[in-house]
């Protein structure tokens, strides 16, 4: 035993040199598990600063108790067997291969630590289950869930790969510019959750910048503030990234784990990852939403279907003109519905199978019962779409204007036939007039006359001058029915439009009263190379009646001027400084047989100016007329220009 | 042979007397036959016989008459060969384009309105007779009766 002992002090002195310069940590343990001895890197390794020797293992380790550690030692006591295993040890806080070598006094422990090479280890492992967690979800997010699902699915999925307890989602509310709880899972009970929380700093932090918002320990972390919500829930690290871009964010997606704790760069990717997949999601669900919405908001009936004429889509409107739900005509074939009209459906069918096979827009109407349709198909790389309208109304209302259009042409047309006998009686009417009324006017002068020269010497003055009376009437009802005549032919008369030298017609007919009347002395005052369009023989009347007029009623005046022009409006006068009339007679200036002076002072018959006037309206243009008593008169009337005629 | 005559074809009897009288204060001596309506009118030109009468030197043709109007007369005159080239002067009331142009594409010589003013319709009478029965020739078969 002594020498034992011995050996053992003797040898002591060299093993301990040789334990202390190992790279290992190495500790012995007696049979009665005391440690006997521990190099300093093991003291190192393990935090130990008080001399262990002679304390017994469990009390110096307490946190070893039930874990591998004490279980190996044990049975390679027990067994008298060596153990090797790898073990974390939260004394150290690291990783330990552990080779333990028992004898029959104790046990040899050798360790080194390889969290190293185990955290190496275990991130390729990480890495391969967060690949096929981005895979997964990729293809759940393709796979038609619907975008609310998507993201409960995204915040179980973080919490698994990363192992972080809190993780939530913020939403961003376009209408009102901010961000807003969409979802969280995992915050301990008892801590407070409000979905109108403010946003926390450091999700500011990610919108802002974009990039990910990764802390080590909010607590001692510069950049995390506004802490004061989270602190109750006891989270420590964090990883905060966006969803969508700083231009247009979609929303927030933030991890907590509880500890402080510095996450893998393959941690933040495999977020990232997931916030692109959820963006995207978004994004489709966004502007699927919205073409569902436009569709939707169409008042016809939609309905698309794919390349073998199965229904693709179909709006409500559409599905109750069938008779069916939404819902239950997706997938079915055109062929299999049930039209309310066979035949319009069969015409329908016809031109879907037109849009598809021509790829040409297809437009018809179609009648379904009672009711008709518009039809309105438009090919696209999937299949065909077809928007459908009830033109029922539309339909009748054309039924109406055409029912409409053919009355009007049939009240025309017997309007125009009663016109042309009317035109017909009153050319007759005209003759009878002429040749008729005109016979006995002859016979009362001839006979007046007949008795003057036959009987003469038997009339006394005052017979004759009876008989004088009796002719001038005659002679004057004559004048009239040639006036009426003329104002008939005017309204009769058919316009041939060509361009008329107005002035030419006032210098000629000038030249004419001054030759049928030498010895009066009127001043003219004639615009030369005044135009219009117009019937010449109309226009030439028009002119001879306002200029007659002018040389009639300016007989008493004392320098008698006359003008023709045309003055700033556009409007061709005739103006004299005669007798004038009284302005407040003037509405009777145009009717017929309106005289407003005694025939005994200007001779007339009262149909010069109706003549003038319907000339003037059948061109279209109107006539006007000023003047004052012994201030002369003034016509002023327009004629509007014509395309047949260059004026 | 009987004398060159008048035919006045009129049915109105104060024009007939206000003619006459007009032919008469000419002092148009020529015989003046009168004849109410179209169809005697007619009946009196294309009958050979003519109550042993030639043709007359001039035809005065009121338009609106009963029964064959005046144009009409006109045209048959124009068309028949034994009347066609009788000078025919229209004498009438009415001065309507339509007339006026029909009695000329018709082949009428003269075209005459009748005046109101017996004054001015004796001078009308007065030119028209001394026209047509002293200036103017006429054709070689007309009226001649040769």
């Amino acid at each position: 035993m002594s020498e034992t002992t011995t050996d053992a002090a003797v040898l002591q002195p060299n093993l301990a040199l040789v334990l202390e310069r190992i790279t290992d940590g190495f500790f012995a343990l007696d049979a009665d598990w005391r440690i006997a001895y521990m190099n300093a890197e093991a003291r190192r390794l393990l935090r130990v600063d008080a001399d262990p020797i002679g304390h017994v293992w469990l009390e110096q380790f307490p946190k070893a108790r039930g874990r591998l550690f004490e279980r190996e030692y044990g049975r390679a006591m027990r067994e008298q067997t060596p153990v090797q295993f790898v073990e974390y040890s939260t004394t150290a806080d690291c990783w330990f291969e552990v080779k333990a070598y028992p004898s029959p006094d104790g046990l040899s422990v050798y360790f080194r630590d390889v969290s190293s090479r185990i955290e190496a280890q275990r991130e390729v492992e990480r890495n391969a289950r967060r690949q096929r967690a981005i895979i997964d979800f990729g293809r759940s997010a393709l796979g038609g869930l619907s975008y609310d699902q998507l993201l409960a699915d995204a915040l179980d999925l973080i919490r698994d790969v990363l192992e972080t307890p809190i993780v939530e989602v913020y939403r961003y509310d376009r209408q009102r510019h901010r961000f807003v709880v969409g979802g969280a899972i995992g915050w301990p009970t008892g801590t407070a959750f409000d979905p109108g929380d403010p946003p926390l700093g450091h999700v500011q932090h990610s919108v802002r910048t974009g990039e990910p918002f990764v802390s080590t320990d909010l607590r001692i972390d510069p950049r995390a503030r506004t802490l004061a919500s989270l602190e109750p829930s006891g989270a420590r690290a964090c990883i905060c990234v966006l969803i969508g871009t700083p231009y247009q964010p979609v929303g927030t997606i933030l991890a907590y784990s509880m500890q402080p704790r510095t996450f893998a760069v393959g941690d933040v990717r495999f977020v990232e990852s997931i916030a692109q997949t959820v963006a995207e999601a978004a994004s489709a669900h966004e502007s699927n939403r919205q073409m569902r919405q436009v569709i939707e908001s169409i008042r016809d009936a939609f309905v698309s279907v794919d390349r073998d004429l199965r229904i693709s889509y179909v709006n409500e409107r559409m599905a109750r003109f069938w008779g069916y739900s939404p819902a239950e005509m997706i997938g079915m074939p055109l062929a299999d519905i049930t039209s309310p009209s066979a035949d319009a459906g069969a015409r329908a069918y016809g031109f879907f199978e037109a849009a598809l096979h021509t790829g040409r827009p297809q437009y018809f109407e179609n009648l379904f019962g009672e009711r008709w349709y518009e039809f309105r198909i438009y090919p696209f790389s999937d299949g065909v779409a077809a928007y459908v309208r009830d033109i029922t109304r539309r339909k009748a209302e054309q039924d109406r204007i055409i029912e409409l259009n053919a009355e009007l042409e049939r009240r025309v047309a017997e309007r125009t036939k009663q016109l042309e006998l009317a035109n017909k009686e009153l050319e007759s009417f005209s003759y009878s007039v002429s040749h008729d009324l005109r016979a006995p006017l002859r016979a009362i002068d001839g006979f007046s006359i007949a008795l003057v020269e036959d009987y003469g010497e038997q009339l006394d003055e005052r017979a004759r001058n009876y008989l004088d009376r009796v002719r001038k009437a005659a002679q004057r009802m004559a004048d009239l029915i040639d006036a009426l005549l003329r104002l008939a032919r005017v309204a009769r008369a058919a316009i041939t439009y060509s361009t008329v030298d107005l002035s030419e017609i006032v210098e000629s007919f000038v030249a004419e009263l001054r030759d049928r009347d030498p010895e009066r002395a009127v001043e003219f005052v004639v615009r030369p190379g005044l135009e219009a369009s117009g019937e010449p023989n109309l226009l030439r009347a028009a002119l001879e009646n306002l200029l007659g007029n002018a040389w009639k009623f300016t007989r008493n005046a004392e320098r008698p001027r006359i003008e023709f022009g045309q003055n700033e409006g556009g409007e061709f006068f005739v103006r004299d400084n005669g007798a004038g009339f009284d302005m407040s007679y003037g509405n009777k200036l145009f009717g017929a047989f309106q005289r407003l002076h005694a025939v005994e002072e200007f001779e007339g018959t009262g149909i010069g100016l109706a003549t003038v006037a319907r000339i003037v309206h059948r061109h279209g243009g109107s006539i006007r007329a000023e003047g004052a008593i012994g201030k002369g008169a003034a016509f002023y009337f327009t004629l509007p220009s014509h395309p047949d005629g260059a004026a | 042979m009987s004398k060159p005559y008048i035919l006045l074809v009129e049915d109105n009897p104060d024009d007939i007397e206000l003619t006459q009288r007009a032919f008469a204060k000419n002092h148009i001596i020529n015989e003046v036959v009168v004849l109410r309506d179209g169809a005697e009118a007619c009946e009196f030109l294309f009958n050979s016989d003519r109550a042993g009468r030639a043709l007359p030197q001039v035809i005065l043709l009121d338009l609106k008459l009963p029964k064959v109007s005046g144009l009409e007369v006109l045209e048959k005159i124009r068309a028949h060969e034994g009347t066609a080239l009788i000078p025919t002067v229209i004498l009438t009331s009415s001065k309507q384009e339509e007339d006026l142009l029909e009695g000329y594409r018709l082949g009428v010589n003269s075209y005459v309105r009748k005046p109101v003013d017996f004054n001015e319709f004796v001078e009308a009478v007065r030119q028209v007779g001394l026209y047509w029965l002293v200036l103017n020739e006429a054709p070689p078969v007309a009226g001649g009766g040769i």
